[in-house]
């Protein structure tokens, strides 16, 4: 347990998180939309009038439920979600929106509304490249969700209301760069597995209370924190998807901090703000498609790709790289070794974590963490 | 490991044994031009090969190398260099195979001699992707051309709507169709840039002309296959294929073709079936086991016959109006599309191919599948590697055992023969036997 109480409290809210949307579902009447991924605006979902949620697993949970429908060589994150599905954990749900983001989700997307069909239910396509032609495929899917989601609530969406929706999540983004910016001292003001659990709160809180935990955060740490106490390697976790501060235990209880990330719950969605442009339409894509780093995307051959990252890792003076990737998770898995590489090559060195979702067996998943944390002691010996 | 029994394929026709002379004859055409230094293009299942051929462009499929690589069982050994390289196992086997060519290639400065063609796959000047069906047949380009060919790529990105849309809707059509056209154009730019020609779009319509009419004889050719009994098993079907490949538009695969399909037709007519006494008639989903392929022999040998296949199945959506040839591509791709969605694309909605493969039993086709090829049940083989591919099979055989056909799933690969057991599978087969023994035939 966090000793920042703001991180307690989100913790406490987030372990209840089910029970408090459907509490907020009941009070305001909105319908409940959950989401996995983030192509689909969330922001469009809100001004539509529905309540968006994002769906988390429940990592080291048994699957088999989803046996009956789909084979075992899945990606243990999406047969873990749709166990939850089918165990009728998720059954408060009014509609599901699911992102073309890999193969694995696209196909469960098909799977879960054929077995479980919801009142609304929509296949976010996104093309697997940047060009000019499928920014515009993307354009008109985004006009597309747009249309579905005013059908279904009934509420237009407005270009004041998805302005003013934007404005809030930009407020939200900023928040959480300051938070992220803390963690550039070293020791960090903030833990990893703390900020995790912070953003994860942003998965289903309605943005104003978001909003407001964040600041909380931001103040409480602003009196009781000063850099003080061991000065600990500092890690970027880059990878598949983590929706469970557990594996940031792990990586903090072998000694290490993370300080910096590189996955589908972090940095990644706030480094920048939505622009607030005339068209909002081409601002969302610019947001959700072109900004958005994520290796499910081929922004072409070549190292550039993998630059950001680099620079993410300098910036945050971090000792080494842990990388998380869940079983058969073919984006992640076909740019590890070049991205080993490149780190390599500027003097970061990478540790490996190839996981069924479980974080399991943990004593040796610990014991490769400590080694490598070990590792990193002797590195920044050396350095220093 | 110790050698299958089933590594030998004995093909029935007489066509397709001719293959034995007509590939090699055409492998050597192409490497003798390799050798001047032509461009060359390393191509993904997806591209259209009437495109490179209106290039007049050498072009490899490292896909179709994988198979080769497969078949001859070096395929472990280069799949375990790509592992070494840091390539997880569970990595599509077909890209595993090419990137360990690669790496033993840039280490060697020559290509790999384990290669099981003569001279291996040739150094390319171009890699020509497509992301049509999984998402490693683009990332294994960006991979191939970052860590070992520096060299252009163009991945080509066609998307098909989910199976809970209407494509039949304008607006629908409109929004794939135009990212179908704007990428054929960008490829057909990228191409133009990179051989320094512009497309012929007559001769392109030429060779469009011939290779539909090649693949009208072949889609008829497995229509005959609803006879009893059936007159063309899964051997002769996986051999057949190859020149839909690498030799469409040319007049030799026509002839090909249409000799298959009088064959066929002879042994419809006369009744001879591929086994002595066909007692069951299966549908086979899946890639084949390429080092392998005598398992379907040894399923004839106990009266099982396999008379249509999911995989590589070209369907109906090929007769178009080439007028304009660009056009009759995107119109081809988006007619295939529209129907696998007709047929059901619940759980495999990105066939939008626009190359001369089909593909796909969806399933709400199982039905008609079922009554007209007369079938007692379904072998799906699940590969641990290609998720692409098996991922749904689960899902199929329950839609099959709603219409009371028997189903076995059986896992392997298509290209790593190291999680092949024959004992293991000889037994799932026979309980599965047993099964079918116990109903009636769906047909009868
Ligand atoms: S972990 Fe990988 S395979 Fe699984 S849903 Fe995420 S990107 Fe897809
Ligand atoms: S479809 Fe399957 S075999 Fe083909 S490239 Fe994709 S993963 Fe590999």
């Amino acid at each position: 347990m966090s000793e920042l109480a703001t991180v307690a409290r989100a913790a406490e809210l987030n372990a209840q998180k089910e029970a408090h949307v459907q509490e907020l579902r009941r009070e305001s009447g909105r319908p409940v939309i959950g989401y996995l991924c983030c192509f689909a605006p969330p922001e469009m979902i809100r001004v539509a009038g529905a309540i968006p949620y994002r769906i988390t697993g429940r990592p080291g949970e048994p699957t088999s439920e989803a046996d009956a429908y789909m084979e075992p060589y899945g990606c243990s994150y999406v047969r873990n979600i749709f166990a939850q599905a089918l165990k009728g954990r998720l059954d408060f749900l009014d509609g599901l929106v699911i992102s073309h983001s890999c193969d694995m989700v696209q196909r469960l997307y098909g799977i879960w509304t054929y077995y479980r069909p919801l009142p609304y239910s929509r296949l976010f396509n996104v093309p697997h490249q940047v060009t000019p032609q499928a920014e515009r495929f993307f354009m008109r899917e985004l006009l597309f969700f747009k249309e579905s989601l005013e059908q279904f609530t009934g509420q237009e969406i407005t270009k004041e209301r998805l302005a003013e929706e934007i404005a809030l999540s930009n407020r939200i983004r900023a928040r959480i760069r300051e938070l992220y910016r803390l963690r550039l001292e070293h020791p960090p003001l903030i833990r990893g597995s703390e900020m995790l659990e912070l953003l994860l709160a942003g998965g289903w809180l309605p943005p104003e209370e978001f909003l407001k935990l964040l600041e909380d955060a931001l103040e409480e740490i602003g009196k009781k924190r000063a850099a003080q106490g061991p000065q600990r390697p500092r890690v970027l976790v880059w990878g598949s998807l983590l929706d469970d501060v557990a594996f940031y235990r792990m990586i903090e209880e072998a000694g290490a901090d993370v300080v910096a990330d590189d996955n589908c719950i972090g940095f990644r969605v706030f480094e920048k703000d939505i622009p607030l442009s005339e068209d909002l339409v081409e601002a969302l894509k610019d947001h959700y498609f072109i900004n958005f780093q994520c290796p499910r995307t081929d922004r072409g051959p070549g190292r550039a790709r993998f630059d950001y990252i680099i620079q993410r890792a300098q910036e945050y003076n971090v000792d080494g790289v842990i990388g998380y990737i869940i079983s058969f998770c073919d984006p992640h898995k076909f740019d590890y070794p070049d991205l080993r590489d490149y780190l390599r090559e500027s003097g970061f060195p990478m540790l490996l974590i190839d996981d069924n979702y479980s974080f399991a067996p943990a004593g040796a998943i610990q014991t490769r963490l400590q080694a490598f944390v070990e590792l990193l002691k002797s590195g920044r010996a050396l350095s220093s | 490991m110790t050698a299958s029994e089933m590594r030998r394929a004995k093909r029935h026709l007489e066509t397709t044994r001719k293959m034995k002379d007509m590939l090699p004859r055409f492998f050597m055409r192409a490497l003798e031009r390799r050798f001047s230094n032509e461009p060359l293009a390393w191509c993904m299942v997806g591209v259209p090969p009437e495109l490179l051929k209106a290039f007049d462009l050498l072009w490899e499929w490292p896909e179709n190398f994988g198979t080769i690589c497969a078949s001859r069982l070096v395929a472990p050994d280069f799949i375990k260099a790509a592992e070494g390289d840091g390539y997880s196992p569970e990595l599509c086997t077909y890209v595993t195979n090419t990137m360990g060519y690669c790496k033993l290639w840039k280490e060697r400065g020559e290509p790999p001699e384990e290669s099981p063609i003569p001279g291996g796959m040739g150094n390319p000047s171009m890699l020509l992707g497509s992301g049509f069906i999984c998402e490693p047949r683009y990332k294994w380009f960006q991979a191939i051309a970052t860590r070992y060919l520096d060299v252009p790529v163009y991945s080509s990105d066609p998307l098909a709507p989910p199976w809970d849309v209407d494509p039949h809707d304008p607006r629908i059509a409109g929004h794939y169709k135009a990212l179908l056209r704007e990428d054929l154009q960008g490829q057909v730019e990228f191409l133009e840039r990179h051989t320094g020609k512009k497309l012929d779009l007559d001769l392109l319509r030429e060779i469009l002309a011939l290779s539909h009419k090649a693949l009208a004889y072949w889609r008829d050719t497995l229509y005959l296959r609803k006879a009893i009994p059936c007159p063309m098993g899964a051997t002769d079907y996986f051999s057949a294929i190859i020149p839909q490949m690498y030799m469409v538009g040319e007049q030799e695969a026509v002839d090909f073709y249409r000799e298959i399909y009088h064959e066929v037709k002879d042994r419809v007519e006369r009744k001879i079936g591929i086994v002595e006494e066909e007692k069951y008639r299966l549908i086979w989903f899946g890639l084949p086991p390429w080092f392998n392929l005598g398992f379907f022999n040894y399923l004839e040998s106990l009266g099982a016959v396999v008379a249509i296949e999911s995989t590589y199945n070209v369907g109906d959506w090929f007769e178009v109006d080439l007028d304009d040839p660009l056009e009759a591509i995107v119109e081809r791709t988006w007619r295939r599309a529209v129907k696998m969605h007709e047929y059901g694309t619940e759980v495999m909605p990105e066939l939008c191919n626009p190359a001369v493969f089909g593909g796909f039993v969806g399933s709400r086709m199982l039905e008609e599948v079922v009554r007209e090829y007369s079938l007692n049940g379904a072998i799906m083989h699940l590969t641990r590697s290609c998720r692409a591919v098996s991922f749904g099979e689960v899902h199929t055989r329950n839609r099959l055992a709603e219409l009371g056909v028997p189903s076995l799933i059986f896992e392997s690969d298509m290209a790593d023969p190291r999680l092949w057991s024959d004992a293991q599978i000889k037994t799932r087969v026979h309980a599965f036997i047993e099964t079918m023994a116990g109903r009636s035939p769906a047909g009868s």
